[in-house]
């Protein structure tokens, strides 16, 4: 009688102790985040950290993230950058930006798991503007990176420096 | 004709991030953040340490992750990486004798009654009762009970032999009982 009061004491506290616990849902991209920068050539964190200082300080939704080195024929060097956005309700995320023309078609985004959707472009150094197209009709900024301010279309988008060397 | 669900399997997610796609991490990631988050939350005891090892277990098994000799297994050896985070993180936070508080955030409201008053005090209590447990005993009791995994996987695990994995579960299981009959009368 007396084993039997104890086990229930011990099943009541086993119950307790497989209940959920909150994790920051931050973590997930904390932890992509980490792992691409990684992958990220050394000599390029600086400059990364330099022009985007709000970057690595923020609790990110979205961004971009150096990847891996790549490189074009034309003998100007670019890098991967992967962008990455948290949508949990859209079916489709696309990136579009200068640098594919604004095509959504040429980089959809991938969703790597419940609601983070991802991708890879090489830049060259450059400027250039961006944004997110969700479920093919909305536009949105990046809110890991600053606003562009001289966006000619009126819809929200969000603007990169790609350091040279 | 149609469309079906598929269950991507461990080792395919592994592979993959093997071969450059390091997106697909973020699906390993999301399949065991819970489980294992739990584990750390309870083992610590201080939430934001039990993230801090959560998340450096994450960043250690991808940048270890061609040491996975078994893709399958990636969630045992997921946990080993954690188990040995905890050890380390917990260990200094135990020095600063901080209490890990149960996230009650949008439960605790004016309409709060006995029964949600009774159901947080007894929380408060498990959790202080678990804190009191030596780390090796709460290691084990929580492997054991809670995460439910047989002793040969814990053994793999914590390194630890069978019979004192079941000797500390014995313990932590009669320590348990006795904090919580104690917090019963104060």
């Amino acid at each position: 009688m007396f084993e039997h009061a104890e086990d229930e004491l011990i099943e009541r506290v086993v119950r307790q102790l497989r209940k959920p616990v909150a994790i920051d849902e931050r973590l997930d991209a904390r932890v992509m985040r980490a792992i691409a920068a990684d992958a990220r050539p050394a000599r390029q964190r600086p400059a990364l950290v330099r022009r985007w200082p709000l970057l690595a300080a923020a609790a990110l939704v979205a961004g971009l993230v150096i990847a891996q080195p790549w490189s074009h024929g034309s003998g100007v060097r670019s890098d991967s950058y992967q962008f990455v956005l948290v949508a949990p309700q859209a079916a489709s995320v696309a990136l579009v930006g200068d640098f594919n023309d604004w095509d959504p078609a040429r980089s959809p985004m991938r969703a790597a798991h419940s609601g983070l959707w991802a991708t890879i472009v090489p830049l060259a150094p450059g400027r250039y503007h961006y944004a997110f197209l969700v479920n093919g009709v909305e536009w949105r900024r990046d809110p890991a990176a600053p606003a562009a301010l001289d966006d000619d279309f009126g819809s929200p988008s969000s603007v990169v420096t790609v350091g040279g060397s | 004709m149609g469309i079906r669900k598929v269950e991507v399997s461990d080792a395919e997610l592994v592979r993959r991030v093997r071969g450059g796609d390091i997106a697909t991490y973020g699906a390993l990631v999301a399949r065991y953040r819970d489980r294992l988050g739990r584990y750390a939350a309870h083992m610590i005891g201080d939430r934001e340490d039990a993230e801090e090892a959560l998340q450096d277990a994450f960043v250690r098994a991808y940048r270890s992750l061609a040491r996975c000799d078994d893709p399958d297994r990636f969630g045992a050896w997921l946990y080993g990486i954690l188990v040995n985070r905890c050890r380390t993180v917990g260990a200094r936070a135990s020095r600063r004798r901080r209490l890990f508080v149960r996230e009650v955030e949008g439960i605790l409201n004016e309409s709060a009654g006995a029964d949600l008053i009774d159901r947080l005090e007894w929380d408060d209590a498990v959790n202080r009762a678990l804190r009191r447990l030596a780390p090796e005993h709460r290691e084990a009791f929580l492997l054991k009970h809670v995460d439910d995994l047989e002793y040969e996987e814990i053994a793999r695990l914590t390194g630890a032999g069978i019979s004192a994995l079941k000797m500390r579960v014995k313990r932590a299981r009669e320590q348990l009982q006795r904090f919580l009959r104690e917090a019963e009368h104060v």
